[in-house]
C-alpha cells in the first residue's frame, strides 16, 4: 500500500481546504495517509487534521517555526517522511510549498513535480499529469524513482465528504533554525482578508474599471459574497490593486466554484491563473474580449452599469 | 561581489503551441530569452551598475543560444558560458542544478540569480536544488534584493501571507519574480557592443562531468507524451439591456450552475 504523506496547509493558525483535498485524494488512491504540521501553536488543530483525514499526524511545533523559513520546514518534512516511509509527499499549492518540494526532494534523493493535477499509481511506477508552458499542453511525466515531492495544483483533487482519519499523534523534534537566511519578519499585507487561494468565489477587477471608483464598486460586490477580491495584472502595474492579488500566471493561480472576471479582458497570463475554475462569469464592454471564449456565462456591458444591478440582484437571492 | 546568472532558451509562449500524437509540433515555433531570466539578467546588471559586482552567465543546451546570450551581454552581463551537450537530452531540473553546481564550482562566486521558473516546462526547481547541491543558503520568489555588505543581503520574497523579509549570508542563491525589476530594453550601443564579445562554449566532459553523471542514473522524472489540455468551450453570452441580461445571467447561476 502507498503512504502518502500531506504538509498540512497552515495560513496564520488556520487549517487550509487543500490539506482535506489531498488526503481525500490520497484515500482514493488507497493509499495509507499521514499529515505534516510545521508551525507554533498549532496543537489545537490535531482535531481537524485527524477529520481531515490523515490517519497520523507528525507535528512540529516550535516558536521557532512561527515564521515561515523553507531550511527548517523542509528538515521537519524529511523527519516526517522517513519516519512514515512516505512513497509520496504532497504540497498545497502555495508559495511554501513551491519554496520547500524541491529541497525536501534533493535531500530524500526523490523526483519532484511542481502543479500536478493527477496522480497515477501502478504497481510501483508513479505517473503525474501537470500543466506547462502557461497551460498551452498537458505533460504526462514518469517518475523513474519510488519517491515523489509533489506540490499540487490549485482546484486539481476533491475532499470527498465524510472523510476522516484517526488521531495518532507523532511529535517531531525542532529543527535547527537557518542562520543564513534569517526571516526577519513577514508583513502580512492580506491580514483579515479573503485568502484568494482558498476562496469559494473569487471576484477580480480589470482595466475596465478604470480608477478607484471601479475598483470599490467592484470591491463592494465581492464584499457582499463574501468573495475573494483579485485582480488582473494591469491594475497591478497602474496601482491600483497590490501584486499578491493578481490573478495570472505570474500572481496567484485559483479554481474557485465561481470566478468573476469584471472588466477584464482576459489575456493569455490571466487565463492561465484562472481557467481551472468550476464557473466562469465574464463582465465585459468589449464583445469581442478573449474572456467569452473561456466564460460560461458573459454579460456585454459596462461594469458600471452592470455590477449595481449584478448587486442588487444577488442581494435578492441571499435573501431568499 | 562575483554573480553567476542563468538564461534558458524557451519556446515563445506568446505564439500558439500545438500537440499531435503525445508530442509538440515544431513547426511554427520560436525560443526567446526566459521572461523569468530577464529579471534575473536586470537583477545582476544594476548590481554590477550600483555596486561594482562582476557578472557572468550561463545558458544550458538549446543547441544555438547565441542569440539570447548577446541580448543579455546587450543589457550589461559582462561575461557569458553555454554548455551544451548531446547528453543533455532529456534533462531534468536536477540534472540541470548538476550542471550549474558544476559551473559554480570553477567559478568562485558568491551569488546565484535565476529566474524563479522557466516558461517552458514551469517547474521552478533548477535555482533551489542548485543551492541544495552546492549547500547554500537559498531564497526563492525574491522581489527585492539590498546590498548590506559584500558578504550580507536583505532580500524580500513574496510568501504565502504577504512580503518575507529575510537576512542572506553569501555566498547564496536567489531565483527571482517577475516584479522585482523591468527588464531593460538593450540599447544599440549595447548591441552593437555584444555582437564582438565571445561566449565560452563547453561541453559536460569540459565541466568535469561524466555523461553517466546526468545520464546513467536517469531523469528523475521524464515527461512521456504532451497532451492538449481541454479547451474551455465559450458558454453563453448576453448582450442587450443590462438590467434584462444580467438577471437572465443571475437567474442562470442560481438555477443552471448552481452556485449559489
Amino acid at each position: 500500500m502507498a503512504k502518502v504523506l500531506v504538509i498540512a496547509d497552515i495560513k496564520q493558525g488556520v487549517l487550509k481546504g487543500s490539506t482535506a483535498e489531498l488526503l481525500s485524494k490520497a484515500k482514493a488512491i488507497g493509499a495509507e495517509t499521514a499529515v505534516a504540521a510545521i508551525g507554533s501553536k498549532i496543537e489545537s488543530l490535531i482535531p481537524a487534521l485527524a477529520n481531515a483525514g490523515a490517519d497520523t499526524q507528525y507535528l512540529a511545533d516550535d516558536p521557532g517555526l512561527e515564521l515561515f523559513s523553507a531550511g527548517p520546514y523542509a528538515a521537519c518534512v524529511v523527519d516526517a517522511a522517513g519516519q512514515f516511509g512516505a512513497d509520496l509527499i504532497w504540497f498545497g499549492f502555495s508559495e511554501s510549498g513551491k519554496a520547500v518540494a524541491p529541497r525536501v526532494a534533493a535531500q530524500l534523493n526523490a523526483a519532484c513535480a511542481t502543479d500536478i493535477t493527477d496522480v497515477i499509481l501502478q504497481g510501483n511506477q508513479i505517473e503525474v499529469k501537470r500543466p506547462a508552458i502557461t497551460n498551452k499542453v498537458i505533460q504526462r511525466v514518469k517518475v523513474n524513482t519510488g519517491q515523489l515531492v509533489a506540490v499540487v495544483r490549485a482546484g486539481a483533487f476533491e475532499a470527498t465528504e465524510g472523510i476522516s482519519g484517526t488521531e495518532n499523534v507523532v511529535r517531531l523534534s525542532p529543527p535547527p533554525q537557518d542562520l543564513r537566511a534569517v526571516v526577519r519578519e513577514i508583513v502580512s499585507e492580506a491580514s483579515g482578508e479573503i485568502d484568494l487561494s482558498d476562496a469559494n468565489i473569487v471576484i477580480s477587477v480589470g482595466r475596465g474599471a478604470k480608477d478607484q471608483s471601479g475598483v470599490d464598486l467592484v470591491k463592494e460586490l465581492a464584499n457582499d459574497l463574501g468573495a475573494g477580491f483579485g485582480s488582473s495584472r494591469a491594475m497591478v502595474d497602474a496601482g491600483f490593486m497590490p501584486h499578491y492579488k493578481q490573478v495570472g500566471q505570474t500572481g496567484k493561480i485559483v479554481a474557485p466554484s465561481l470566478y468573476m472576471a469584471i472588466g477584464i479582458s482576459g489575456s493569455i497570463q490571466h487565463l492561465s491563473g484562472m481557467k481551472g475554475s468550476k464557473v466562469i462569469l465574464a463582465v465585459n464592454k468589449d464583445p469581442e474580449a478573449p474572456i467569452f471564449n473561456v466564460a460560461d456565462y458573459g454579460i456585454v456591458g459596462d461594469l458600471f452599469e452592470v455590477v449595481p444591478i449584478l448587486r442588487q440582484e444577488l442581494k435578492k437571492i441571499k435573501q431568499v | 561581489m562575483k554573480i553567476l546568472t542563468t538564461v534558458k532558451k524557451v519556446v515563445d509562449v506568446e505564439l500558439n503551441i500545438h500537440v499531435e500524437n503525445g508530442a509538440i509540433v515544431e513547426k511554427g515555433l520560436q525560443y526567446v530569452m526566459n521572461a523569468w531570466d530577464e529579471n534575473a539578467v536586470e537583477s545582476a546588471v544594476q548590481l554590477k551598475e550600483n555596486k561594482g559586482a562582476e557578472t557572468t552567465l550561463v545558458s544550458i543546451g538549446g543547441g544555438d543560444n547565441t542569440d539570447i546570450i548577446r541580448k543579455a551581454y546587450a543589457m550589461g552581463i559582462e561575461n557569458g558560458i553555454h554548455i551544451d551537450d548531446p547528453a543533455l537530452a532529456g534533462a531534468d531540473s536536477f540534472v540541470y542544478a548538476k550542471v550549474l553546481q558544476k559551473v559554480f564550482e570553477k567559478g568562485n562566486y558568491d551569488l546565484v540569480i535565476t529566474g524563479k521558473q522557466a516558461q517552458d516546462t514551469d517547474n521552478a526547481q533548477t535555482g533551489i536544488l542548485l543551492a541544495e547541491y552546492l549547500g547554500l543558503p537559498c531564497v526563492s520568489n525574491v522581489i527585492a534584493i539590498e546590498v548590506i555588505d559584500d558578504r550580507n543581503l536583505k532580500v524580500s520574497r513574496l510568501g504565502d501571507t504577504g512580503t518575507e523579509f529575510v537576512d542572506l549570508q553569501l555566498p547564496a542563491v536567489v531565483t527571482v519574480d517577475v516584479t522585482i525589476n523591468e527588464p531593460r530594453l538593450p540599447q544599440m550601443r549595447g548591441i552593437m557592443m555584444a555582437k564582438k564579445k565571445s561566449i565560452t562554449a563547453m561541453d559536460l566532459a569540459a565541466l568535469g562531468l561524466s555523461p553517466d553523471e546526468v545520464g546513467s542514473a536517469g531523469p528523475k522524472s521524464e515527461i512521456v507524451e504532451f497532451i492538449a489540455p481541454e479547451k474551455r468551450k465559450a458558454g453563453q453570452k448576453f448582450e442587450g439591456d443590462p438590467a434584462e441580461i444580467t438577471a437572465r445571467v443571475v437567474d442562470l447561476l442560481v438555477n443552471e450552475a448552481k452556485v449559489f
